[in-house]
C-alpha cells in the first residue's frame, strides 16, 4: 500500500529519499509553497521564495522547516487552528465577549510560542478556575451554551479523545463546576464547589479504568490525571492524528474527530508509530511537526489519491494572500461592543481570533463559524460562488488596479520578464516559464497594454488559476 | 448518515401532504437593530406621553379598527393588503439572542446552532429550484451575528449583493463589475485558459474539471439573465421613484425583480433601528422611507399578481420599550424589548386585513394570543410547502427537528391558522 510504513527505520531517517516506486519527490517550489501554507498560513514573499529556490544547500528543506517552526506566523496560525476547535468568539453561541476572546487568544499565543507540551497545555485548560478576564483558560468552560456536566464532558472527550462519550459516568468529574457573575461587565467566575458530596465513590470510564471521586477535592484533577497519563495512548494518538490532518489535509483516522471501532486508522502501523513518537518526545508538538514535515511521505508529490491531499487554500489564508499580493486588505468589522469596531487596514484574517469579526469575502470562502468543535466544520471545497468572486468582483478588481505592490513592481522592473518573475514568485512561489513569459508578451502586444495594465492581467490570471487556489 | 437523513426528509414529505404550497417566494424586510412597535404597528394614542412620546398621532387605515403610527400614512391606505401580529414574543433583550430567535425560531437553548429560515428554505428547495440565481439573496448584505448556515453549513448562506442599489449603477458583487467590460472579460478568460493549458504543476485532473465547469456556469451567470434581474435601470423612473430613491426603496424594487426571476428567499436588510438615543428624531427620518418602500412593494406585487404567491414579512430581532427613557444619557430613547413586539405579514397565503394578538394599554404586556418565533416561521414553512414538523440532517446528531421549539410550552403557541388561507 502506498505510504505504508513497514518498519520504523524508514521513518527514523526521513530526510533521505527512499525511492519508493509509486512516489516521486515534489519539486522545491511545491515543497516551499506547501510548507509555508500548511505551517504558517502565508505565502512566502517573492524574495524569500527566490532565495530558497536558488539555494544550493543540500539540507535547505529541513532548514526551512526549522525556520518556519520558529516564526511568529506559525504561532499565529496554530492559535487560529485552536481557536476554531475551542470555539473562540464574542457572540452567539460561545458568547465570550471581546475581553474574554482577547485574553483567551493571548493565553494560547503564549502556550504555543513557548511550545508547551500538549499534556501540560490540556491540564491547564481543564483545571482552570477564576475570572474569564484574569484567568484566560477558564474560557474553555465559559464557551458552552449548555453548561451541563454532560455537555462539558462530551465536548472534552470530543476534543481530546476524538469522540463524544455518552455512555459512561465521566461527566460526574465535571459536576462541581459553578458559574457566578461579578460587578464587572460580562465578567464571570468559574469555580469548583468542593462542598458537593460525590454520588458515587468512583467513576468507571472503561473496562480497565476507574476514577476515584474524593469529597473535598477537585474531581476534574482525577479525570485529567487519567486522561493525560502515558498509558492512555488514545490521548496522544488523537492529537498526533490531528496534527497529521492539519499538515496532510487528511487524517490517518478521518474525520479526525470521529474515532472508534467503526472508523479504524487507514494505516494502523503508521498511526502507532506516530503515537509512540509523540509520547516519547514528551508531547512536543513542534518536534512532531518537524518529524512529519521532514518525512518522504510529506515531501512526495500530490496527485489524485495521494497521501498529501491537495486542497483549496483555507478562507483566512486565501483572503490574506489576496491582501498580500494587492497590498490592500479586506475590511473587518466587529459588531460588539457597540459602537461597531472597524479593524485597521492591514489586519490579517488569520489573526482576527474571533469568529464574530468578519468580512463578506471571509464568509464566502467558508471561514469557520466556531459553533462546534469539529474539524469537519471547515470546508475547503471550492464553490462556484467563490470562483465568481475571484473572476468578477469589482471590489477585488479595484484592489488589483490600485495595488501599490504592482505599482512598485512595475516601477522597479520596467520590462515584461521582470514583472512576470516578481508576480509569479509572490503568487505561485516559483519562477515563470519561458512559455508563460511569451504568452503574456503576446497578450500585451495584441491588446496594446501598458506594463501596469499587463501586471493587473497577470495577477488576475494567476489568482484564478488552479495552481494558485489549491495547495499541491 | 447524510444520505439517510435526506431519505427521511423525502419520506416525511411524501407522507405528510396535508397542506398545499401556496407561496413560491419570501421577502423578509429585516429592520436590523429592533424597530419600535409603539411608533409603527401597535400605536398607543390613548396612553400617556411616557408611552407615545413625541408621536401621539395615528393613522386610521382603510380597515376599520386598525390604526397605525402617524408616520405610516401610505401603509394605512392599504391595510387590506397585509396583516399585523401585535403579540410577537421571545423575551430576549440581547441583539444576538433576539436575532438568533427571530431568524431560526429556536428558543430551545440547546447546543446546536440552527440555520436561518432563509438557509432552510434554500436547502429544501435546492433540487426543485432551477434558477441560475442563488436561492437565497441578501440586499445588500446579511446580518452576520451568527452563522446563518447553522448546522447545514456555508453552502446555504445568503448571497450578499453588496453595492448600492440607490445609486445610478447597482453593482452586484461578482455579477456586475464596473471596471471590466464584457469584451475585456472574454480576453482575460482566454488568457487564463492558455495559461492553464501550459501548466505542469496541477496534477489533479478532477479539480480541472470542477473549476472548468464553475467557470462556464459563472460566465453564463455574468452575461445571462441574472444581469437583467439586477438591472434597475430597466425600470421606469416612475416605478423607481414610487419605491423611493433610497437604499431601502431600491432594495425592495430589486427584491420584486428577484421574485419575478423565481428566487425563493430574498432578505432586504435595513439597519439603524437600534434607537437608544435620538429616537424620535430618527423615527422622523426613517419611518417615511419604510412607509414608502413597503407600501410600494406590496401594491406593486399586488398589481402584478405576484402577492398571492409571495410572502412579505417585516420586523426585527425584537421591539423597543413602550416606555420612553427620558433621562440622560438616553434623552428620549427606547431600549430593547423582546417581551411584546409586532411583525407585518402579507401575501403567499396570509389572509390580509387582520390583526393577530393584542397588547395591554401601555403595550408592555401581551393580553391575547402570544406568537413565538417558531409559530411565525413554522407558518411560513407551511405556506412554502415545507413541513414545519419535518427534520434536517445534522453532521453528527442525525436528523434534527426543523423547528425544535414548535409545540413546546413557553416556546410556541401554535401555527398562525387564524390568519392563513385554508
Amino acid at each position: 500500500m502506498m505510504g505504508q510504513v513497514t518498519n520504523s527505520e524508514d521513518f527514523s531517517n526521513p530526510i533521505r529519499f527512499q525511492g519508493k516506486e509509486t512516489e516521486s519527490r515534489c519539486s522545491d517550489a511545491v515543497f516551499l509553497r506547501r510548507t509555508y501554507l500548511v505551517m504558517t498560513g502565508q505565502l512566502p514573499a517573492a524574495g524569500q521564495a527566490q532565495v530558497f529556490l536558488e539555494s544550493k544547500k543540500a539540507d535547505k528543506r529541513s532548514l526551512l522547516i526549522d525556520e518556519l517552526l520558529e516564526s511568529e506566523a506559525y504561532v499565529k496560525y496554530m492559535v487560529m487552528r485552536w481557536g476554531d476547535i475551542l470555539r473562540i468568539k464574542s457572540e452567539f453561541p460561545s458568547n465570550l465577549w471581546p475581553n474574554g476572546v482577547q485574553a483567551y487568544n493571548r493565553w494560547l499565543y503564549e502556550k504555543i510560542s513557548s511550545n508547551t507540551p500538549y499534556d501540560v497545555f490540556v491540564r491547564e485548560l481543564l483545571l482552570s478556575q477564576g475570572s474569564n478576564y484574569r484567568s484566560p483558560a477558564v474560557n474553555f468552560y465559559r464557551a458552552f451554551l449548555k453548561r451541563t456536566p454532560e455537555n462539558i464532558y462530551q465536548n472534552t472527550t470530543l476534543l481530546f479523545l476524538g469522540n463524544r462519550k455518552f455512555n459512561d459516568q465521566g461527566y460526574l468529574c465535571f459536576s462541581q463546576i459553578k458559574y457566578k457573575t461579578s460587578k464587572e461587565w460580562k465578567e464571570e467566575i468559574i469555580y469548583i464547589d468542593n462542598q458537593l458530596k460525590p454520588v458515587v465513590k468512583s467513576v468507571k470510564i472503561n473496562k480497565n479504568s476507574a476514577i476515584p471521586l474524593t469529597a473535598g477535592e477537585d474531581w476534574r484533577k482525577a479525570y485529567t490525571d487519567w486522561l493525560t497519563d502515558k498509558q492512555n495512548r488514545r490521548f496522544a494518538a488523537v492529537m498526533a492524528n490531528r496534527m497529521w490532518f492539519w499538515v496532510f489535509g487528511k487524517g490517518i483516522v478521518q474525520e479526525p474527530d470521529d474515532w472508534g471501532a467503526h472508523n479504524p486508522p487507514s494505516d494502523p502501523a503508521l498511526m502507532n508509530l506516530l503515537t509512540d513518537r509523540f509520547i516519547d518526545s514528551g508531547y512536543d508538538m513542534k518536534s512532531f511537526f518537524k518529524l512529519i514535515l521532514n518525512s518522504d511521505l510529506y515531501q512526495s508529490e500530490s496527485y489524485t489519491g495521494s497521501l498529501f491531499a491537495s486542497r483549496r487554500m483555507p478562507a483566512e489564508v486565501l483572503v490574506d494572500a489576496l491582501a498580500d499580493m494587492t497590498g490592500i486588505s479586506d475590511e473587518y468589522r466587529s459588531r460588539v461592543p457597540e459602537p461597531f469596531t472597524i479593524y485597521p487596514q492591514g489586519t490579517r484574517a488569520v489573526d482576527l481570533g474571533d469568529a464574530t469579526v468578519s468580512s463578506t469575502a471571509l464568509e464566502l470562502f467558508g471561514r469557520v463559524s466556531r459553533d462546534i468543535s469539529l474539524e469537519s466544520q471547515r470546508s475547503d471545497a471550492l464553490t462556484s460562488r467563490q470562483l465568481l468572486y475571484l473572476m468578477n468582483s469589482s471590489e477585488l478588481e479595484e484592489r488589483i488596479r490600485k495595488s501599490p505592490v504592482l505599482n512598485d513592481i512595475c516601477k522597479r522592473e520596467r520590462n515584461i520578464p521582470g514583472i512576470c518573475r516578481e508576480i509569479t514568485l509572490s503568487t505561485l512561489s516559483r519562477f515563470p516559464t519561458q512559455e508563460e513569459i511569451a504568452l503574456y508578451r503576446k497578450y500585451a502586444e495584441t491588446n496594446q497594454l501598458s506594463l501596469r495594465n499587463l501586471a493587473s492581467e497577470i495577477l488576475w490570471t494567476q489568482i484564478n488559476s488552479i495552481e494558485f487556489l489549491y495547495i499541491h | 448518515m447524510k444520505r439517510l437523513c435526506t431519505l427521511l426528509i423525502i419520506i416525511s414529505f411524501l407522507t405528510s401532504g396535508t397542506f398545499a404550497q401556496q407561496a413560491k417566494s419570501v421577502i423578509l424586510i429585516y429592520l436590523d437593530g429592533g424597530p419600535s412597535q409603539t411608533d409603527t404597528f401597535d400605536p398607543k394614542p390613548d396612553a400617556t406621553r411616557d408611552i407615545y412620546g413625541n408621536l401621539k398621532g395615528f393613522c386610521q387605515t382603510n380597515v376599520p379598527d386598525i390604526i397605525l403610527g402617524e408616520k405610516l400614512p401610505l401603509l394605512a391606505k392599504i391595510a387590506d393588503k397585509y396583516s399585523l401580529i401585535r403579540s410577537m414574543t421571545h423575551g430576549a433583550n440581547g441583539h444576538e439572542t433576539g436575532h438568533y430567535a427571530m431568524i431560526t425560531g429556536d428558543l430551545s437553548g440547546g447546543s446546536v446552532v440552527y440555520p436561518s429560515y432563509g438557509a432552510v428554505i434554500s436547502y429544501i428547495k435546492k433540487d426543485s429550484y432551477k434558477g441560475i440565481l442563488p436561492p437565497y439573496i441578501s440586499l445588500t448584505a446579511a446580518n452576520n451575528r451568527f452563522n446563518e448556515g447553522g448546522f447545514l453549513g456555508n453552502a446555504y448562506k445568503s448571497f450578499d449583493t453588496g453595492g448600492a442599489p440607490e445609486k445610478g449603477f447597482f453593482e452586484v458583487e461578482g455579477i456586475i463589475n464596473r471596471f471590466v467590460k464584457p469584451d475585456d472579460f472574454k480576453k482575460r478568460t482566454q488568457l487564463l485558459k492558455d495559461f492553464e493549458l501550459q501548466n505542469k504543476v496541477t496534477k489533479t485532473p478532477e479539480y480541472t474539471l470542477l473549476v472548468d465547469s464553475f467557470r462556464r456556469v459563472n460566465t453564463e451567470f455574468i452575461f445571462g439573465e441574472s444581469r437583467r434581474a439586477f438591472d434597475l435601470s430597466s425600470e421606469s423612473k416612475e416605478v423607481r421613484e414610487r419605491y423611493g430613491m433610497h437604499r431601502l426603496g431600491q432594495s425592495c424594487l430589486a427584491a420584486r425583480k428577484l421574485v419575478e426571476a423565481g428566487v425563493p428567499f430574498i432578505n432586504v436588510r435595513t439597519t439603524g433601528w437600534d434607537t437608544h438615543k435620538k429616537h424620535f428624531q430618527r423615527m422622523n427620518e426613517m419611518l417615511p422611507e419604510l412607509d414608502q418602500a413597503l407600501s410600494a412593494l406590496l401594491a406593486d406585487l399586488d398589481e402584478k399578481g405576484l402577492l398571492e404567491s409571495t410572502i412579505v414579512v417585516c420586523g426585527g430581532e425584537f421591539g423597543r420599550t413602550p416606555r420612553v427613557l427620558w433621562e440622560a444619557p438616553w434623552n428620549g430613547g427606547r431600549a430593547h424589548f423582546g417581551k411584546a413586539f409586532s411583525y407585518l405579514v402579507a401575501g403567499g397565503g396570509f389572509i390580509p386585513g387582520k390583526v393577530l394578538g393584542k397588547t395591554d394599554k401601555t403595550g408592555e404586556e401581551i393580553i391575547e394570543r402570544k406568537v413565538y418565533p417558531a409559530d411565525l416561521i413554522g407558518t411560513i414553512y407551511q405556506l412554502m410547502g415545507i413541513d414545519p414538523k419535518g427534520t434536517l440532517p445534522h453532521i453528527s446528531e442525525g436528523a434534527l427537528p426543523i423547528l425544535p421549539s414548535l409545540g413546546k410550552q413557553g416556546q410556541s403557541n401554535g401555527l398562525l391558522y387564524e390568519i392563513i388561507k385554508k
